[in-house]
C-alpha cells in the first residue's frame, strides 16, 4: 500500500484488519471496508483495464454500479470465474483474485493497443461495412472476429455456489438507503406500515453519509451527523426490514420487483463455503418508493478516457468514505457547483488542488465562495482541450471559452496533474421508473428526464426525481412521501437547513477544441468506445432515430447499458439535428439494471431440481430391477427392464414377447383417472366423447375419443361405468391435467345447466396391468375370491373385489391386445400388490414390460397413441375410426367441425400400416413417403409415426398417415433415405389378431 | 398381507423447523350446488361447512378446507390404521351424498400426501418457493390456501401458529420433499 495515498482519520474504513488480495497477478493489500476500486487506488494502480475496440488503457472512473472501465474478471477457477465485474462494486476480501480483461498480454503492453493507431480506419460500423464483401468471404471473417470480440471470459466448468429464491410481499419497498430514502422508510414504517427499505452498498446513507461540510447542516449538525443519527433510529423500528448489499434488477408491472442480495461475496474464501452465495428477492410492493439518486455525468472533450480521470464525486467519495486520495495533484473540471465539494473535501483532507476549470462565466453560491475561501484556483469560462499521458493521465491543456462558448480562444495553459475530476452534473436514475411503464418528462432548465406519469403505485423522491440540493431533497422527500402513504409524519417540518444553492447552471454536450473534432476522440461510451465523433458520422448517414443511432454506434449497449453515456448522446443528437431533448426520448431502459449472474436468475432449479418428477407408487420397485426411464409429462416411467449387457433393442424385443407368449406385467399408474358424479354424467360423456354413452351397462368400460373443438382428435382412454351416475375416465398420461380442466372449463361455463362433478383421482390409484395368456390363472391367484370366467368378467367389463381387506376394482381391459387386467387399488398398497402379482406370475415368466414394449405391442394391434399417431391435424375419420363417431347424438365437442369442406376432403392424410419389402428393414419415425421418386420436386404424401420390428410377427411393422391413404391398400411406395431408398407397401392398420380372438380368449 | 407404503414416511428437523409425514389420513373429496348438500354434510358429521373463500372448519375429529363455490375436502385429525383401512366415514358419505343426487363424495386419501410443517421457520421456507402472500393467512389459524410450492400444486391448511399442513399430489411428494430438505438446510 502507498502511505501517502491513504489519510489516516477516516471513520468508515478499520485501518486494522489489513486485507491481502491478488490483482493481475500482484499480490496487494488494502483494508476491511474497501472495495476492490479504493484498495487499487491506495495502491497508486489506475490502470485497470483495456477498451473494447481501440484497447485503450482504462482506469477506475466512477465509485458504483455506473463504473464503465474498471472491469474485472473475478476469480480464475474454471467453474467460479466471473467476468465482467465491477471493482467499484466489489467489496475486498482475504484471497480475492482479479485480473484485468480484454487485453494480451498484459494489460500493461497489450497488442491489441495496435488498434488505437488505426481508430480512424474503424469507425462506427465499420465490420457491419467492411464484412460485407464478398458475400462467401463471411465463413472467414466470422472466425477473426468472434475471437476478438466479447469481453472476458466465461467460466467453462458448472458453477459450484448456491444460489436461491425468495418471495416478499410487503405494504411499502423502498428502493435506495440515501437521505431521501431513510426518510420515506421511517415514515413509512413509524405509521404501522409493513416497509422494507433495500440498498446496493453494504451501509445505508448515501452520499450524505460522508458529507461534513460547513455549507450542508441540518439543525446546526453536519449533514452525515444528523443521518447518522436518523438511521440509528431505524434500527428500532419494528416493521422494518433492511436489505442491504441488495440491487434491483427489474421492476415490472402491478410493482412486481426483482432485487438480488448478495449474501457471501464480501466473505473471505473461507467463510463462503456451503453457504448461499447471491439470493433473488420477488417481492410484491403494495407501494413503491424510488429513492435511487442521481449519477454524476462526466464531460466530453479529447481524450477523456484516460486513467486518473475519475467522476468528481468519486473521488470525493475516494477521500471522506475510503480515505484513498486518488492523486497527489488533482485538478478539477465542471460545468456545476458539485465540484467545489470535491475541492473542498480534498482540501480538508490535505491534498493539493491545481485548480477548478469551470465552463461557466463566473457564480457566487455559498460552496464556490467556500472554495475560493480556502485560496482554490479557478479558470473561469475555461475548458480542458486535450489531455496528456498514455497510461495514467500527467497533464491538462486549458483554454478560455469564446463568448458563445462554440470554440477556444486565446492561450492554452498546461497543467500538470495526476488526477482529473470531472463532473457535468447529473442524471437522475430513473432506469427503475422507465422499466415499469412510467414515461418522462424533460426539464430543459437542467437538461434532465424526470418521472412523469405512472399508472403504478408508486413514486419517486430525492435527487432521482430531480431535487438536488439538500433543502430540497428533505422538504420534499417527506411531504411527498407523507403525501403518497396518506400519512402525516411531522419528524422533518421544521427544520433547520443550510444547504449551499446552485445559481448559475451551463451545459456544452460536446465540448469544443482547438482541434478539428475529427482529430480528436471525446469518448461518450467508455466502455463499448464510441466517441461523439462516431454519433456524428451516424446522423450523417441518415440515423435520426435514437434507437437507431443506438444500435449503429453501440453507444449504451455495453455492460453498463449506456449509464454515464446516453444523456450526452442523446444532447449531442438533438444539437446536431436541431430537434429539441424532449421530443427526442431516450432508448428503452430494460432489466437488469445492473448484471445478474445466470446463478441467480435459475436458483436452487439445477440438478435434481432442474425440473419436477412425478413417480409412481411403484417407482422403487422399477429401480431395484434396473429399469431404465422415460420422461413422460413429468412422470418418470419404466422405459425397459435391461437384463445385463442387453441393449434396449433386445430388452424390447424380450419383453414384448414374453407379453404375448406367457405374462407381462406394466405400471399403468400415470395415466390419468377422473372420478365422474352426477344426474347428468352420462351426458356429459356424450358431449365430450364422439360416441354414444347412454346405453353402456352399469359394470361395463367403453373406449372414448375426445376432439378438439376443430374436429381433431385430443385425447382418448378407457371409461367405467360404476353406477348409473357415476362414471371413472382414464386419459392419457401427457394429456390428464389438460383435459381435467378443458371438462371442468365445459362445465363452468359451457353447460352449467349439467349436474355433474368431477374430481380427479389419477394419484389415489396405482394400475397394474397383468395381460397375455396366462393373465387370467395369475390374477386368480392373487385374487382367488373373484370369478374371472370369460362369461362373468368378459372384456371390456370390470368387477370390485378386494385384496386382503382392501378396496380395489379389477378392468378388464386391454392396450396390447393381449387377454390383460389392470389391478386399480390405493396407491399405498401398490408396489405390494404389483410384488403378489410378479410372485404369483413367476411360474409363469411373469416379464414386467415398459413403456417401449407396450408401445410396440399396441402397434402390432394397431391402436393408436393420441400425440404419436395424431398431432393435431389429425381427425377420426382420417384415423379410419368412422365406427366411433355417432350419427345420432345431437352435438359432441368437435362435431360441427367434423363436417367442414376441409375435413370431409377424401385426400387428407389418413392413418394407414405398412410393411417393408425386407421384413428386416425397421423405418424411421418421421421418414417421409412418396410415390414417384423421378418427380422433382419429389412429392412428400406423408411420413411414418411409429415403426417397431415385431418379435411376434418376425417383420418390420410401421403406421404412417398418408394423403388419400385410405384407398392405397396393396400400394407399392417408397422411403427415401439418406443412403438408400426403402419399399414399402400399404397395409391395414391391424396386424396381429384381427378377429380379437386374443382379447376375448 | 399387503403392505402399506406411503410415500414419504420420513421424519426431519432442521433450525426452527419440523417436517413429518401425516400419513395415513383418511381424505374425502365433496362437490355439490345444492343447499341440501350443505346441510347434510353438516348433519351428518357435525360440522359446519365453511363458504368463505379460503377458510375451514374442524371439530375433534375432522378438518373441511373450502376449495372453491362448489368443492371442499374433509381430513382426519388422527391417523387411521394402516392394514384395516377405514372406509366408514366413505361409505357413510357416499350414500348420503352420491346416491341420492346431492353432489359428489370421491375418497382421495391416497391421491394427497400430507406433511406436516411447524416451527418458527414455517414460512420462511415456503417464502423460497412460493408466491403466496403469507402475511395475513400466518396470523389466521384455519386459513386455507391452493397455491404453488417449487413449481408443484399444493394445498396449505394453517392448523396453528407456525403449524401447517400441505398437501401435494402424491406423485409430486418426494421431489417436492427432496427440495423442502433441500431448503430448508439454509434456514
Amino acid at each position: 500500500m502507498n502511505k501517502n495515498l491513504r489519510i489516516t482519520n477516516n471513520k468508515f474504513i478499520d485501518q486494522t484488519s489489513r486485507i491481502s488480495f491478488k490483482f493481475d497477478g500482484k499480490t496487494l493489500y488494502g483494508f476491511k471496508g474497501d472495495t476492490l476500486a479504493s484498495a487499487l487506488l491506495a495502491n497508486n494502480i489506475h490502470l485497470v483495464g483495456r477498451s473494447f475496440k481501440y484497447h485503450r488503457p482504462r482506469g477506475i472512473m466512477a465509485c458504483g454500479s455506473e463504473e464503465p472501465n474498471a472491469i474485472v474478471q473475478v476469480g480464475n477457477d474454471a467453474s467460479m470465474t466471473e467476468p465482467n465485474t465491477r471493482a467499484t462494486e466489489i467489496e475486498l476480501y482475504e484471497g480475492l483474485e482479479a485480473s484485468s480483461q480484454n487485453c494480451w498480454p498484459s494489460v500493461n503492453f497489450d497488442i491489441g493497443a495496435i488498434n488505437n493507431f488505426f481508430s480512424p480506419l474503424i469507425p462506427a460500423a465499420f465490420y457491419y461495412k467492411t464484412f460485407m464483401w464478398p458475400a462467401n468471404f463471411w465463413k472467414l471473417y466470422e472466425y477473426f472476429i468472434r475471437k476478438s470480440a466479447g469481453l472476458g471470459k466465461s467460466p467453462t466448468k458448472p458453477d459450484k455456489d448456491i444460489y436461491d429464491h425468495r418471495y416478499l410481499h410487503c405494504d411499502v419497498l423502498i428502493v435506495g438507503g440515501g437521505i431521501s430514502g431513510i426518510i420515506a422508510a421511517k415514515t413509512a414504517a413509524k405509521n404501522n406500515l409493513n416497509t422494507v427499505l433495500i440498498d446496493d452498498k453494504n451501509i445505508l446513507g448515501g452520499t450524505t453519509l460522508f458529507q461534513e461540510n460547513e455549507c450542508f447542516k441540518i439543525n446546526n449538525s453536519y449533514s452525515n451527523e444528523w443521518l447518522k443519527k436518523e438511521i440509528e433510529t431505524l434500527n428500532s423500528l419494528k416493521n422494518l426490514t433492511i436489505k442491504t448489499r441488495t440491487s434491483v434488477a427489474a421492476y415490472h408491472s402491478y410493482n412486481y420487483i426483482l432485487a438480488r442480495e448478495n449474501l457471501t461475496d464480501h466473505l473471505d474464501l473461507n467463510e463462503k463455503k456451503d453457504k448461499i452465495r447471491q439470493r433473488l428477492w420477488k417481492i410484491r410492493a403494495k407501494k413503491v418508493i424510488i429513492a435511487t439518486g442521481a449519477i454524476e455525468r462526466p464531460l466530453i472533450f479529447n481524450n477523456n478516457d484516460r486513467p486518473g480521470i475519475i467522476l468528481s464525486s468519486s473521488i470525493k467519495k475516494y477521500i471522506d468514505y475510503y480515505g484513498v486520495k486518488c492523486g497527489q495533484k488533482i485538478s478539477l473540471f465542471t460545468n456545476n457547483d458539485s465540484a467545489y465539494e470535491t475541492a473542498i473535501s480534498l482540501s480538508n483532507s490535505g491534498v493539493s488542488v491545481n485548480s477548478v476549470v469551470d465552463i461557466r462565466d463566473k457564480t457566487n453560491s455559498l460552496i464556490v465562495k467556500q472554495a475560493e475561501k480556502l485560496g482554490i484556483k479557478i479558470h473561469w469560462k475555461s475548458t480542458v482541450v486535450n489531455t496528456n499521458g498514455y497510461k495514467r493521465i500527467n497533464s491538462i491543456e486549458i483554454m478560455k471559452l469564446s463568448d458563445d462558448s462554440s470554440a477556444v480562444v486565446g492561450k492554452k495553459i498546461k497543467e500538470e496533474c495526476d488526477c482529473l475530476g470531472m463532473s457535468g452534473g447529473w442524471t437522475p436514475r430513473v432506469h427503475l421508473f422507465t422499466q415499469s411503464g412510467g414515461k418522462l418528462k424533460f426539464r430543459e432548465e437542467d437538461n434532465v428526464f424526470l418521472p412523469d406519469k405512472s399508472n403504478l403505485e408508486q413514486i419517486s423522491i430525492g435527487s432521482c426525481n430531480g431535487d438536488f440540493e439538500l433543502y430540497e431533497v428533505i422538504k420534499n422527500s417527506a411531504s411527498s412521501t407523507n403525501k403518497f402513504l396518506n400519512v402525516k409524519n411531522i419528524d422533518y417540518e421544521n427544520l433547520e437547513i443550510i444547504s449551499s444553492k446552485e445559481m448559475d447552471k451551463k451545459n456544452i454536450w460536446l465540448l469544443p477544441s482547438d482541434k478539428p473534432l475529427g482529430k480528436t476522440k471525446p469518448f461518450l461510451d467508455f466502455q463499448n468506445d464510441s466517441t461523439a465523433n462516431d454519433v456524428k458520422l451516424a446522423l450523417r448517414e441518415g440515423f435520426k432515430s435514437i434507437e437507431h443511432v443506438k444500435r449503429y454506434t453501440t453507444t449504451g449497449m455495453a455492460t453498463d447499458q449506456g449509464k454515464l453515456s446516453n444523456m450526452h448522446a442523446l444532447g449531442i443528437i438533438s444539437e446536431t439535428a436541431g430537434v429539441k431533448m424532449g421530443e427526442l426520448g431516450t432508448t428503452t431502459f430494460r432489466p437488469p439494471y445492473t448484471p445478474l449472474t445466470f446463478g441467480t436468475i435459475v436458483g436452487r432449479n439445477v440438478g435434481e431440481f432442474f425440473d419436477i418428477i412425478r413417480k409412481t407408487p411403484i417407482h422403487d420397485w422399477h429401480l431395484e430391477n434396473k429399469a431404465e426411464f422415460e420422461n413422460v409429462g413429468q412422470w418418470k416411467r419404466a422405459w425397459y427392464y435391461p437384463k445385463e449387457n442387453e441393449s434396449m433393442y433386445d430388452a424390447v424385443q424380450r419383453e414384448s414377447k414374453a407379453a404375448r407368449d406367457s405374462a407381462g406385467i406394466l405400471d399403468a399408474s400415470t395415466l390419468g383417472k377422473i372420478d365422474i358424479q352426477g344426474t347428468d354424467a352420462s351426458e356429459f360423456l356424450n358431449r365430450v366423447y364422439t360416441n354414444a354413452w347412454s346405453k353402456l351397462e352399469i359394470g361395463k368400460c367403453r373406449y372414448g375419443l375426445m376432439l378438439n373443438e376443430d374436429g381433431m382428435v385430443y385425447d382418448d382412454g378407457v371409461t367405467a361405468r360404476l353406477s348409473e351416475n357415476h362414471y371413472i375416465m382414464t386419459t392419457t398420461t401427457g394429456g390428464a391435467a389438460n383435459v381435467m380442466t378443458k371438462l371442468e372449463d365445459y362445465l363452468q361455463t359451457e353447460w352449467p345447466e349439467l349436474d355433474v362433478y368431477l374430481t380427479s383421482v389419477t394419484d389415489h390409484y396405482a394400475t397394474i396391468s397383468v395381460c397375455g395368456p396366462n393373465s387370467k390363472k395369475i390374477v386368480s391367484k392373487v385374487i382367488p375370491d373373484l370369478d374371472l370366467s370369460d362369461s362373468n368378467f368378459p372384456h371390456m367389463s370390470f368387477k370390485n373385489a378386494k385384496i386382503d381387506k382392501i378396496k380395489c376394482r379389477v378392468m378388464r381391459i386391454s392396450f396390447t391386445g393381449e387377454h390383460s387386467y389392470e389391478i386399480n387399488i390405493q396407491s399405498s398398497y401398490g408396489k405390494s400388490v404389483w410384488e403378489k402379482c410378479f410372485e404369483a406370475g413367476k411360474e409363469f415368466n411373469i416379464t414386467p414390460y415398459g413403456t417401449e414394449a407396450m408401445h410396440l405391442l399396441r402397434a402390432e394391434k394397431g391402436f393408436i397413441i393420441a400425440g404419436q399417431d395424431t398431432d393435431g391435424t389429425i381427425t377420426p375419420v382420417d384415423l379410419q375410426m368412422n365406427w366411433i363417431i355417432s350419427k345420432k347424438k345431437y352435438d359432441f365437442i368437435g362435431k360441427r367441425s367434423l363436417y367442414r369442406s376441409d375435413t370431409i376432403r377424401e385426400d387428407r392424410k389418413q392413418l394407414v400400416g405398412i410393411l417393408t419389402e425386407d421384413p428386416k428393414e425397421v423405418l424411421e419415425e418421421g421418414a417421409q413417403i412418396v410415390a414417384d421418386t423421378n418427380k422433382k420436386p419429389i412429392e412428400m404424401l406423408g411420413h411414418i409415426t411409429s415403426s417397431y420390428f415385431s418379435p411376434n410377427l418376425k417383420k418390420s411393422i410401421a403406421l404412417a398417415v398418408v394423403k388419400n391413404g385410405k384407398k392405397l391398400k396393396g400400394k407399392k411406395m417408397f422411403v427415401p433415405m439418406e443412403n438408400k431408398t426403402i419399399n414399402i407397401t400399404i397395409t391395414d392398420t391391424i396386424f396381429l389378431d384381427k378377429e380379437n380372438k386374443r382379447l376375448n380368449a | 398381507m399387503l403392505n402399506y407404503k406411503s410415500s414419504i414416511n420420513e421424519t426431519k428437523k432442521y433450525s426452527e423447523i419440523n417436517m413429518s409425514e401425516f400419513e395415513p389420513v383418511v381424505k374425502i373429496n365433496l362437490r355439490g350446488k345444492k343447499r341440501d348438500f350443505i346441510t347434510k354434510i353438516g348433519k351428518s358429521l357435525s360440522i359446519i361447512i365453511p363458504t368463505e373463500p379460503n377458510t375451514s372448519s374442524s371439530n375433534e375429529n375432522l378438518n373441511i378446507l373450502w376449495l372453491s363455490p362448489d368443492e371442499w375436502m374433509l381430513y382426519t385429525n388422527e391417523k387411521v390404521h394402516k392394514l384395516e383401512n377405514n372406509y366408514n366415514l366413505e361409505e357413510k358419505l357416499f350414500s348420503e351424498i352420491s346416491k341420492v343426487n346431492l353432489g359428489s363424495v370421491t375418497n382421495v386419501s391416497d391421491h394427497w400426501s400430507i406433511i406436516n410443517i411447524r416451527g418458527k421457520n414455517t414460512y420462511e421456507l415456503l417464502s423460497s418457493g412460493c408466491p403466496f402472500n403469507f402475511n395475513k393467512f400466518k396470523n389466521t389459524k384455519g386459513a386455507v390456501t391452493q397455491t404453488i410450492l417449487n413449481h408443484v400444486d399444493v394445498i396449505i391448511h394453517n392448523k396453528d401458529i407456525n403449524e401447517i399442513n400441505l398437501f401435494v399430489r402424491r406423485s409430486f411428494s418426494k421431489h417436492l420433499w427432496s427440495w423442502m430438505n433441500d431448503s430448508a438446510r439454509f434456514l
